[in-house]
Formats: C-alpha cells, sequence, structure tokens
C-alpha cells in the first residue's frame, strides 16, 4: 500500500497504538491555538494554559518519556512567545529544584546506609508485640520520618520491616491479608501526613515557598514546622484506627513475627562509627534548614549534604547517578518555570477569577468553602499527577483566591499530600504497591475514608489553629 | 520450531503452562516461559527500584520471581528439565540480567530441546513484541483475556501464530476444528493442524463456512486439500460445510470441546486495524482454546 510494506504499516499502527495519547494531545492542543483567546486573557496567558493542559495530558497518560515533556513545556514556551529564551532558563531553576534534586540525592545516600535495621529494633522496642501498638508505632515512625527525610525515603526504608514482619508471622499471605493491608498502609499513609510537617517533607512544599517569595511572603523553616506540625501528630492516631477498622488484621499479637524479626536484626551488624558519621552528616544537613534556610536556601543546603556524603565516600557519585531519576528533576523544573509563567503572563490571576466565578455563590454562602474549593481541588489532581506538579501548576492559581495567600498557599501544599485514592499518586504508595501485597483496590477502599478525614481535619485546623496562634 | 509460552501467575496461568508445555513436547520444541510483570509508573520508577534493592537485603524476591519460581516447579514435577537441575532447585542467583527490563533463566531440557524461562518488566504486548522479534518464535501461547483491546493488539502486532488457552479443560476430549478458505493464511493452519492433530493423536472436523449459498472453487479447493493432507498423515477428519456467517458458525461448531485453528487474515493491515478480522472476532466469541496461524 502507497509501497509500505504490511511489515512496516504494523509497526507504524503499533506506534499509533501505543502513543495514542500523544496524537490525543496534538490534536486537543491544536484545536486550542485555533479556538480565541478567551475574553479578560492575554495571548501569552492563553498559550501557558495550553501548554499546561497539554503538559498534564501527557504527565498522566505517559505516552512519552517524562523528561520529553519537560522538553515539551520549555521548547514550546519558548516558541509560543511566552517569554524570551533567556527568561525561560531562569524560570527553569531555582531553588526548589535545587532542593528537589539534593533530595532525591540525600534520599538516595541515606537509604544506602542500612539503617532499617536499627529502625526496625527501634520499633518493636517501643511497641512490644501487640498489633495495634505496632501500626500505631509504624504510622508514627513513618509520619516523623518522613517530615525530614521526605516520603520516599521512609518508604522505602520501611518497606522491607513491614513486610520481613509479615513474612515471619505467616508464610502464607492468605492467612495475613489483613495484617499485610494495615502494617503497609501504616507506613505510606504515615509517609504521607508525615511529609506535610517541615518544608523538607517533600518537593511541594519548597515550591511553595518559592511562590510564597514570588507573592512577597516567607516563612522560615520553624514557623513552617509550629504552624503545620500539631496537624500531623493529630492524623497519626486517627490514621492508625481508621487503618485497623479498614482492614482487621488476623492476629492481635505478633509474637512469632516480632521474636524472629528482632533475631534477625540482631544477626546484622552493630551501628558502627561510619554509621554515627552518616547520620551526623544528616543532622548537620537538618540543622542547616532550620537555622540557615533564609540566608542560603533549603536547596543549596540539601546539596551540600550530598556534598559531605560524597566527600566521606558514604555514596558513591555511580550510585546517586543510577538511583536519582533526573527525569523528574528535568520535569519538576519546567513545571515550576510553568507556574512561574502562570503567573507572570496574568493566566493565575484570570484562572483563579474563573473558579471565583464558577464557585461564587458558594464561596459567599458556605464558611470555609474557598479551602474546601482548594482542598477538593489539589487532592484531585494530587491523585492523577505528582503531588509537586500539582503544587507547582495549581499554586499560583490559589495563591490568587483570597486575601490570605498565605493561609491559601499552605492548605494548598498540605492538600497535596493526600494521595491516597491511587497507587500511583505517591512514591510512597507506588513503593508499598510494589510489593504486591496491597492491590489498587484496597487503595481506594481505605483511601477515600482517610482522605476524608484528612480534608475535614485539614478545614478545621486551617480555621482554628492558625486562627489562634496569628 | 521455538515456543514461547506467556504466564502471569499461578493462580490463573496453570493451564496455559500445561498446554504449552504439551505442545512443545509434542513438537519437540524449543521452549521459553516468560512472565510480563507490572511496571512502576515512569514517575515512581527509581524510587521502587531503590526500594527493591532494600528489599533484596532482607532477602525479599523482586515482583514476578514467584511466578519463575512456580514455573520451574512446574518443569521440576513435571520432569520437563534435567534431574541435575531439579536437585539444584531455583535459586535467585540463576538469574542474568539483560537489558533493563529482562532477566533470564537458561535450563536444560529433557523432552524439549532446552527451555528458558524470562522475566520482563513492562506493558504486556509491547514486551511479548520484542521478545517475539528478538526469539524468532513461531507460537506464542497465552491465556485468554476477557479484554478485546487486547486480543486485538495480540493478532496485530504479536508476529508469530498465536495460540489463546481460553476455557481450557484437562478432562475434556477435545477435537481440532479446523476452519478453511482460499485465503492464504488457511495453508499454514493445515499445517499446523495436521502438527497438532499427530502430536495429540486428536481428530479433525475441516469447516468451510460460505457467506452465500454456493460454495466456489477456491472454498471447495482448500477443504478438499485439507482433507487430503490428513488423509496421507493418517489422521480421522470430516468435512463440514456450512453457510452463514463465519464468526457465528466457527463458533456454534466449536462448542466447548474444539480447538479451533485458523489462519491468520490476509487484509491488509490498517483495514485490520480499522475494521477488526474474522480471527479476532473468532477469538473473542469462542469459549475454547484457538490457534491462529501466521
Amino acid at each position: 500500500m502507497l509501497g509500505f510494506s504490511r511489515s512496516s504499516l504494523t509497526n507504524f499502527l503499533f506506534w499509533v497504538t501505543q502513543k495514542k495519547w500523544f496524537l490525543i494531545t496534538i490534536v486537543v492542543g491544536i484545536i486550542l491555538v485555533l479556538l480565541p483567546t478567551p475574553s479578560g486573557l492575554t495571548l501569552e496567558g492563553y498559550r501557558i494554559i495550553i501548554i499546561v493542559i497539554t503538559a498534564l495530558m501527557m504527565i498522566i497518560t505517559e505516552p512519552i518519556p517524562l523528561p520529553a515533556v519537560a522538553i515539551y513545556i520549555l521548547v514550546f514556551e519558548v516558541i509560543l512567545g511566552i517569554n524570551d529564551a533567556d527568561g525561560i532558563a531562569h524560570s527553569f531553576m531555582n531553588d526548589a529544584v535545587f532542593f528537589i534534586m539534593g533530595s532525591l540525592m540525600l534520599s538516595v545516600a541515606i537509604i544506602k546506609q542500612g539503617w532499617d535495621k536499627q529502625i526496625a529494633l527501634g520499633i518493636i522496642t517501643l511497641t512490644g508485640n501487640k498489633t495495634k501498638n505496632i501500626v500505631f508505632g509504624f504510622t508514627a515512625i513513618s509520619a516523623i520520618l518522613s517530615s525530614f527525610i521526605g516520603e520516599h525515603t521512609v518508604a522505602a526504608i520501611m518497606l522491607p520491616i513491614g513486610m520481613t514482619l509479615i513474612r515471619f508471622t505467616s508464610e502464607d499471605k492468605d492467612r495475613v491479608k489483613g495484617l499485610s493491608a494495615v502494617l503497609l498502609f501504616s507506613i505510606a499513609y504515615g509517609a504521607l501526613i508525615g511529609s506535610i510537617g517541615t518544608p523538607s517533607g517533600g518537593g511541594r512544599n519548597v515550591i511553595m515557598m518559592s511562590y510564597f517569595h514570588d507573592f512577597g511572603l516567607s516563612i522560615s523553616y520553624l514557623e513552617w514546622m509550629i504552624k503545620v506540625y500539631p496537624l500531623v501528630i493529630v492524623q497519626i492516631p486517627i490514621i492508625s484506627w481508621v487503618l485497623l477498622k479498614s482492614f482487621v488484621p488476623e492476629y492481635d499479637h505478633l509474637d512469632t513475627g516480632v521474636r524472629k524479626l528482632i533475631v534477625q536484626v540482631a544477626k546484622s551488624p552493630n551501628m558502627t562509627g561510619r554509621n554515627t558519621v552518616a547520620a551526623f552528616i544528616f543532622l548537620l544537613v537538618f540543622l542547616g534548614w532550620v537555622f540557615l534556610s533564609e540566608t542560603y536556601g533549603l536547596g543549596t543546603i540539601a546539596l551540600f549534604g550530598v556534598f559531605l556524603y560524597l566527600v566521606a565516600g558514604f555514596v558513591k557519585w555511580e550510585d546517586l547517578s543510577k538511583n536519582t531519576h533526573w527525569g523528574v528533576i528535568l520535569l519538576f523544573g519546567a513545571t515550576i518555570s510553568l507556574g512561574s509563567n502562570i503567573n507572570d503572563t496574568g493566566a493565575a490571576l484570570w484562572l483563579a477569577n474563573q473558579v471565583v466565578n464558577l464557585f461564587g455563590t458558594i464561596m459567599n454562602s458556605f464558611p470555609f468553602a474557598v479551602d474546601t474549593i482548594i482542598i477538593v481541588m489539589t487532592t484531585t489532581m494530587a491523585n492523577v499527577l505528582s503531588s509537586s506538579a500539582t503544587v507547582a501548576v495549581l499554586g499560583p492559581i490559589t495563591l490568587n483566591l483570597g486575601e490570605n495567600a498565605m493561609h491559601l498557599g499552605l492548605v494548598t501544599a498540605i492538600a497535596s499530600a493526600f494521595g491516597y485514592f491511587t497507587a500511583v499518586a505517591a512514591p510512597a504508595c507506588t513503593i508499598v504497591y510494589s510489593s504486591g501485597l496491597v492491590g489498587a483496590k484496597d487503595f481506594l477502599k481505605v483511601g477515600w475514608r482517610v482522605g476524608l478525614i484528612s480534608m475535614i481535619l485539614l478545614v478545621l485546623y486551617a480555621n482554628t489553629y492558625w486562627l489562634i496562634i496569628n | 520450531m521455538k515456543i514461547l509460552i506467556a504466564v502471569a501467575s499461578k493462580e490463573y496461568s496453570g493451564p496455559t503452562l500445561r498446554v504449552g508445555m504439551q505442545i512443545a513436547k509434542a513438537l519437540n520444541a524449543s521452549t521459553t516461559i516468560v512472565d510480563v510483570a507490572e511496571k512502576a509508573n515512569k514517575f515512581n520508577s527509581k524510587v521502587v527500584g531503590l526500594a527493591q534493592e532494600r528489599m533484596d537485603s532482607w532477602e525479599f524476591d523482586r515482583p514476578g520471581i514467584d511466578v519463575l519460581e512456580w514455573a520451574f516447579n512446574f518443569l521440576a514435577e513435571n520432569n520437563y528439565i534435567a534431574p541435575t537441575m531439579i536437585e539444584a532447585g531455583f535459586s535467585t542467583n540463576m538469574l542474568v540480567e539483560i537489558g533493563e527490563n529482562r532477566s533470564e533463566v537458561f535450563l536444560k531440557g529433557t523432552v524439549c530441546k532446552d527451555v528458558q524461562l524470562i522475566l520482563r518488566n513492562g506493558d504486556i504486548i509491547a514486551e511479548l513484541r520484542d521478545e517475539v522479534k528478538q526469539g524468532h518464535y513461531n507460537v506464542t501461547i497465552i491465556g485468554g483475556s476477557g479484554k478485546r483491546r487486547m486480543a486485538h493488539d495480540l493478532i496485530q502486532y504479536i508476529d508469530s501464530s498465536i495460540f489463546v488457552v481460553n476455557q481450557f479443560d484437562p478432562n475434556q476430549k477435545y477435537r481440532i476444528l479446523l476452519a478453511v478458505d482460499d485465503s492464504t493464511g488457511t495453508k499454514g493452519a493445515v499445517k499446523f493442524g495436521v502438527r497438532v492433530a499427530q502430536a495429540f493423536k486428536i481428530d479433525v472436523d475441516i469447516l468451510t463456512v460460505s457467506k452465500v449459498d454456493r460454495f466456489g472453487d477456491g472454498y471447495k479447493g482448500a477443504a478438499e486439500k485439507a482433507g487430503k493432507f490428513m488423509r496421507r498423515a493418517g489422521i480421522q477428519y470430516q468435512n463440514i460445510y456450512r453457510v452463514g456467517d463465519p464468526s457465528e458458525i466457527i463458533k456454534k461448531e466449536a462448542g466447548d470441546n474444539h480447538i479451533v485453528i485458523m489462519g491468520a487474515s490476509s487484509k491488509n493491515p490498517l483495514m485490520k486495524f480499522f475494521k477488526g478480522s474474522k480471527p479476532l472476532k473468532v477469538m473473542e466469541d469462542c469459549p475454547c482454546p484457538i490457534l491462529i496461524v501466521k
């Protein structure tokens, strides 16, 4: 047919099948470009919205590699005249991107230290062998650790501990289905609820801090903790309780599992001087974040920590290079550039006005309506996209939705951590899902309960505690 | 002859592996058993990899290894692999990583030349297509799936004959339903039908379906030629002629006690992409195993 062999036609059709969402995205993009610019919106503003829509479609459906989406964003920002090449390059790199890069590398360095066995012993010593206490312990430790070292680091460290406890309780997976679910979700959800506690808990928090800076606002590491950490503490027992109600563990006590786990941990090497120094380096990074981040930036301090780990020889560059997702860093840089240009072109304000026009009656009639709308929007998007990309794109819009930009921004950043509903939403959820012991349906089964409770808690918390401390 | 058997889990893939190995044994084919495990989404692939590294240090196997171990045990229990290998048992050390998404275990076969276990990660159609391309397999054997898209993609994009082990009942005494017409695919289907019938010593029903109330020379010739092949090979057969919608008739004649064998559609790939094909319709509708010969 037209000189094409059957084989080349089949190859082409296979490509079309695999890339159908890419082709659909192109069609949607072309249609949007051909439509007239909506009134009240600049041409640049309209074009940046088109890039946002098409980029989000490609991020969600993954028809092309993530770095290709990042390159698409940057190239089309220039081609469509959003800004000149230097301006786009400038908007691509800031301290938030440095932080994401540094925290991903720090995560590799920390995971490579093999602290999981010491953490396992610590948890078991604290909780004993009662299942309820262990679930609470897993949630609490995951939450507290993830506030400082990031949710995916915690999930990667905690997963083998949970899995070992499950395996030592029973080798028959069918006999420990409830126990598996409750322990693994306590790790994933614990890591998620903890990640809101400090700016270093997740890249999204740092992205929001950079938007605060653009809006002439500032919040220090400690101020963030004072404002947000109590919510982490409140959520720990509530989420543990919801998990225990959603999945009934088969065993009230994990005598055998705990005993065997202690024996296994005892066999592994004790904490060495090297481990202590590695922990000390992280302590230095943490203190730097708390006391020096306003001067040097969170990203620079995270990268300094990576520098120290490399110099001390605690991690090889080859390991960092192999295990750091450079494509994700590139993509976050691109989404931050998108966010910045949404703001600069006036598209953010226009979109915010559309939200106000759409929900104006509700916003004026019901208390906390703005918060609720932001939380629902952010949570929905964070469950199909990534939390950092959600904040990068939604942040400039939500900050324009009311007078108190700090309040709105914090609500957005916190709600972006509510990725409870799907296995792909948050790295911690994907890691736990990769164990094969919990299914996609389990995420929905418990996710909506935890999500709903977290949303209600956030609305109440933001409109009581923040008013009191202000 | 090279056969690729795609399995997914011990819960669902038992019949596929059993039938696949019986065919491999009967045809003395070089056999590969592949499991395509799910791959983490692109955002989180690196962190999942890191988590799996920690899992390794706690002696946990990666997802998919359990499927290979189950397949190994099946081969061992049925003496499809050499006694020395059975004695040594399955170990993750046997896995050789080739590429980012592919690991292999080489085993020495007994009844068939050699047996290979492969673990891949990613989209099932893309990975099977790549495996078939690399290994030049003649037949891919896979379990039934209710998904129309899956059936379409298998027929359209896998460059080997496809045997779908759909609702296979080990206690059923199957016959072969060989669908013939004047298309180019019929010749291959007849040859394959003869080999399978000989290997399993089962009888063949040669079915010719015409949409109109008349059988042209091409159709008659194809049926007679198929009969001649059967006669020469000493296979019991009967010719059946029916008028009506081919896929409906094949479905009706096949019932639940036939293995359907038919040639792949000779339509242009673009036509098949948009309008589908007869084998696709049969694969979707028939509640029995079906072999589409390419």
